[in-house]
């Protein structure tokens, strides 16, 4: 093999580093994408033996949007298999503990279980915010697209523009407007209420 | 007694004369079979013959299974090399075999790696052909890519 096509073998089999921001995206969603990039089902000399997946590293994980009462109903099973010993965990209260363990948990079950998974998922990194770990950070040279476009929120918006924005009719004097209040402290709620039900 | 080769000698080692098949070389057929197994179903005749015997079948059924894995693998190179460029697979199959362009899973896939550029401009006319007969599927994609010119398809009359 003469050097220029040792070199080529080098470069098609080399390892991507891609990243992706999972602001405002369906963890469901994006987990099969992303579970794409990690396996190198993106490229045309995919093959399952050899050596082709890349590197993905998720940043904002902690700013996930599940997809309508997701936050309350999906429920995350565990079992240390003791007797007695197992778990439901609220997706919700999976987030507050761990803001990584929802994403990662979709890229997971995205793939099939077979021996190569666990391998696969070496190759995920996860962020809860913006925030880079400084060694990975020069090493990406992709970005994926977002499956879905960020909406812009009303109340983030400079309020210039909230005022130039054009107004069909006009508002009644008595008519009052509701200020946006943060949510309230659901984990505690909850907690207590756990507590009294077990009490009982 | 003429013996030909030292071969044929070997066959009559301990009788004199013998009927049917010699045993040693019999066996030496099947166990040339198990070379690769491994414990005692590569040596011992009894266990390898059953070995054997199940091996020629899986043989026989992979001969089917390995020509499905395949077509599999150059379909999963091909919506890799079609993702690339946000196209389908399905789409591209469907609007080359419209314009009469009779190519294979196999060497799409090949072109795809060893031929990018003529797999773009095949996948350029399979776009445009897909947006211009409005192909279910067509619309999502976004716009088709530009200064690419497909004559219409015109409908067969028997």
């Amino acid at each position: 093999m003469s050097a220029v096509k040792r070199v080529q073998q080098w470069a098609s089999f080399a390892r991507v580093w891609h990243l992706f921001d999972a602001r405002w995206q369906n963890p469901f969603d994006s987990g099969v994408l992303i579970a794409k990039y990690l396996k190198g089902l993106y490229k045309p000399l995919y093959g399952a033996q050899s050596l082709c997946g890349d590197h993905v590293v998720v940043i904002n994980c902690r700013h996930v949007a599940l997809p309508g009462n997701e936050w309350r109903k999906r429920v995350y099973f565990h079992h240390a298999t003791y007797p007695g010993s197992q778990t439901w965990t609220p997706a919700w209260e999976m987030h507050t503990r761990n803001p990584v363990m929802v994403m990662k948990k979709a890229v997971y079950t995205s793939m099939h279980g077979n021996l190569q998974r666990r391998h696969t998922m070496m190759r995920l990194h996860l962020f809860a915010d913006e925030e880079i770990d400084p060694e990975i950070a020069p090493r990406i040279s992709n970005v994926i697209k977002q499956i879905r476009p960020v909406p812009e929120r009303l109340d983030l918006m400079p309020e210039e523009k909230v005022k130039s924005f054009p107004q069909i009719a006009d508002l009644d004097k008595d008519y009052v407007i509701p200020e946006l209040k943060e949510y309230p402290n659901w984990e505690s709620k909850f907690r207590k209420m756990k507590k009294e039900g077990k009490k009982k | 007694m003429v013996f030909l080769s030292v071969m044929r000698q070997v066959g009559f080692r301990f009788t004199g004369t013998h009927r049917g098949p010699d045993k040693f070389w019999r066996r030496r057929r099947f166990f040339k079979m198990t070379a690769h197994f491994v414990g005692r179903k590569r040596n011992c005749f009894r266990i390898a013959i059953k070995y054997v015997h199940r091996a020629m079948v899986f043989a026989t059924k992979d001969r089917k299974l390995r020509k499905e894995t395949v077509r599999d693998l150059w379909e999963t190179r091909l919506e890799g090399a079609c993702m690339e460029h946000n196209f389908t697979r399905k789409l591209l199959m469907d609007s080359l075999s419209r314009h009469n362009v009779l190519l294979n899973r196999k060497s799409l896939s090949n072109l795809a790696i060893w031929e990018p550029r003529t797999f773009q401009s095949l996948m350029n006319i399979a776009w445009v052909t897909a947006a211009q007969e409005r192909i279910r599927g067509a619309d999502g994609l976004g716009p088709a890519p530009k200064n690419v010119f497909v004559p219409q398809i015109e409908d067969e009359v028997d």
